[in-house]
């Protein structure tokens, strides 16, 4: 066949999506990234080559809150996304009846609306008519239901308890998968030489499943920081800022408070994280890809 | 396997299986529960589990034209848009979707690894960061709060995996398979859509389920984009609910058990076509 003819025919058929990405996601990109530089006075676009905006991010009295927030939020949901997840994981990968029906179980929370999960949750977590303020009043563990999201100092704990719920089942069945593709004649060895179950899974489970970990960690870090309507509609970034987060941060001050100076400022600083995020992911993956991304 | 033969074994790990169970359908199922609920009962102290007199009152009240909340938001209207942006969406995916993966895999060009991970790669930046330039980029198009916008947008940001998805299943069809229809004199699309389709509709399938279920659930973009009532999906509409929350809980329940349907209904029918695309893909980003 000619070699000349099927790369153009190729290029034909690749450019509506080549086309579709360049116009949807890099262009806007760099979009936002202009308008960082952009100088804003009363809302009118001012001339380009300023750094007003990123001072202004820095000196918002909320932007250290909305750091810490961001903070917890991303490394606190990876974390216990993971750890959850492996857990979860490790029982899942035993060979039962029951766990393979809980393997599709388990899938339900991930594909739920987002804004269903966000008002499910939100209901359980009420502070008067919430079943969980209820079942801590009832088996004695509080006198008087606690405000799960209207405390300051509980919310973003909370946020991430939500995000664990939604986001730890595709850990669990992906870290699943991997611990069940160990080879057999690795973990009967082990049996022969006397391992218990902590030991096998200490030495030959984990040191398998070494790359696919480290890859699910990392992928983790990028959907969660992605994650925008969980937190929005729970919370709104309130009570006062106190959940705040960097996506959030950047729909108000975009959409609430028509302030695209500083919202283009936030939204590049998440470009950065997210550049960064993405080349640790590329780099942990380099073998997979170095094949072509067949595998 | 010694240990697999004692009872405790196997209680405890019927105990486990129950409580992971528990613990993924308990919100769900407390929603629905919700919804059968009157107004009255969700307020009062202590709690009931099963509602005391079942009722599909918060049902009628979101599809009657006289109440209050249904006449800010339609929601005969809301489910419409929804679907004819997540089916016309789906469509688009599927069809510049197996173009572009049939090439991906079959064809060889210079670039051709190179830009599928490129492709892949612009999934992880589809976030809150592009909110902003997207509301721009589609007021300067003229396309805010237009459907085929919203179809537009979706598209573009569901392509590049349903691209890869076709793509590696295409890679596992036979090349001599299509070499020999083609030696019999098909032409290259004759082959394409005779040959090659047919083998890769199991991966169709979950191209298309993956993205039905992304548009469908779709918020945040859709949000900033649709400002007319006439052009709001339903997650616009359930988010809306947050104003009267506490005061009619079952209704908020009645419309998220709606939004949920469609997407339960998908992931019930074809669970297993879900899980390839999965484990397939999704560590892809």
């Amino acid at each position: 066949m000619n070699r000349r003819s099927d790369a153009w025919l190729a290029y034909f058929m690749i450019f509506p999506v080549v086309a579709a990405v360049l116009a949807f996601v890099l262009g806007p990109t760099w979009d936002v990234a202009t308008l960082s530089l952009t100088q804003f006075v009363m809302g009118q676009e001012r001339g380009f080559g300023t750094l007003a905006n990123f001072r202004a991010l820095w000196a918002d009295p909320i932007f250290p809150t909305v750091v810490r927030n961001t903070v917890i939020w991303i490394l606190g949901g990876t974390l216990f996304c993971v750890v959850t997840g492996l857990a979860v994981g490790t029982f899942l990968a035993i060979d039962s009846k029951m766990t393979t029906a809980l393997r599709a179980l388990i899938l339900l929370p991930w594909v739920l609306p987002d804004v269903v999960t966000a008002m499910a949750w939100k209901w359980m977590l009420h502070g008067q008519v919430g079943v969980i303020g209820d079942a801590f009043t009832r088996t004695g563990l509080t006198e008087k239901p606690i405000s799960f999201l209207g405390d300051p100092n509980l919310v973003m704990w909370m946020l991430v308890v939500v995000l664990v719920w939604r986001k730890m089942p595709l850990v669990a069945l992906i870290l699943c998968a991997a611990i069940r593709s160990v080879p057999a004649e690795q973990i009967e060895a082990s049996r022969m030489d006397g391992a218990n179950a902590r030991q096998r899974f200490r030495h030959v489970i984990l040191p398998n499943i070494a790359f696919s970990l480290t890859a699910v960690t990392v992928i983790s870090m990028i959907w969660i920081t992605a994650e925008f309507t969980l937190p929005w509609v729970m919370t709104g970034g309130g009570p006062a800022n106190a959940s705040q987060i960097m996506s959030t941060y950047i729909y108000q001050q975009s959409f609430t408070f028509f302030n695209w100076g500083v919202g283009s400022a936030m939204s590049v600083v998440n470009l950065g994280f997210l550049i960064c995020v993405v080349g640790l992911y590329l780099y942990v993956n380099r073998r997979s890809w170095a094949a072509g991304g067949s595998k | 396997m010694n240990q697999t033969s004692r009872p405790l074994y196997w209680l405890g790990l019927g105990l486990i299986g129950t409580i992971i169970a528990a613990y993924v359908l308990f919100p769900i199922f407390w929603l629905v529960l919700a919804s059968f609920k009157t107004t009255g009962e969700l307020a009062s102290l202590p709690l009931t589990f099963w509602p005391k007199a079942p009722t599909i009152e918060a049902y009628t009240a979101l599809f009657d034209a006289n109440s209050q909340s249904s006449q800010l938001l339609r929601w005969p209207t809301l489910i419409s848009n929804s679907f004819i942006v997540a089916v016309s969406s789906t469509i688009l995916v599927l069809i510049f979707g197996t173009l572009a993966g049939y090439a991906f895999s079959r064809l060889h060009f210079p670039g051709r690894d190179l830009i599928l991970g490129g492709l892949l790669i612009s999934r992880m930046f589809q976030g809150a960061a592009l909110l902003l330039p997207t509301y721009r980029l589609m007021n300067a198009l003229n396309l805010q709060d237009s459907l085929i916008g919203l179809i537009l947008l979706y598209s573009a940001f569901g392509l590049p995996f349903a691209t890869w998805i076709i793509a590696s299943s295409l890679r596992e069809i036979p090349f001599e398979l299509e070499e020999s229809a083609i030696m019999d004199g098909a032409s290259r699309l004759q082959s394409m859509v005779r040959i090659v389709l047919p083998l890769a509709t199991p991966a169709l399938i979950t191209a298309a389920m993956w993205h039905f279920v992304g548009a469908w659930s779709e918020f945040a973009f859709a949000s900033i984009l649709m400002e007319s009532a006439d052009h709001k999906t339903v997650t616009i509409g359930l988010a809306s609910f947050v104003e009267l929350f506490t005061i009619e809980f079952n209704r908020v329940g009645a419309a998220a058990t709606l939004v949920a349907l469609p997407i339960m209904v998908v992931f019930f029918f074809g669970q297993r076509y879900f899980t390839r695309g999965l484990l397939a893909g999704a560590v892809k980003g």
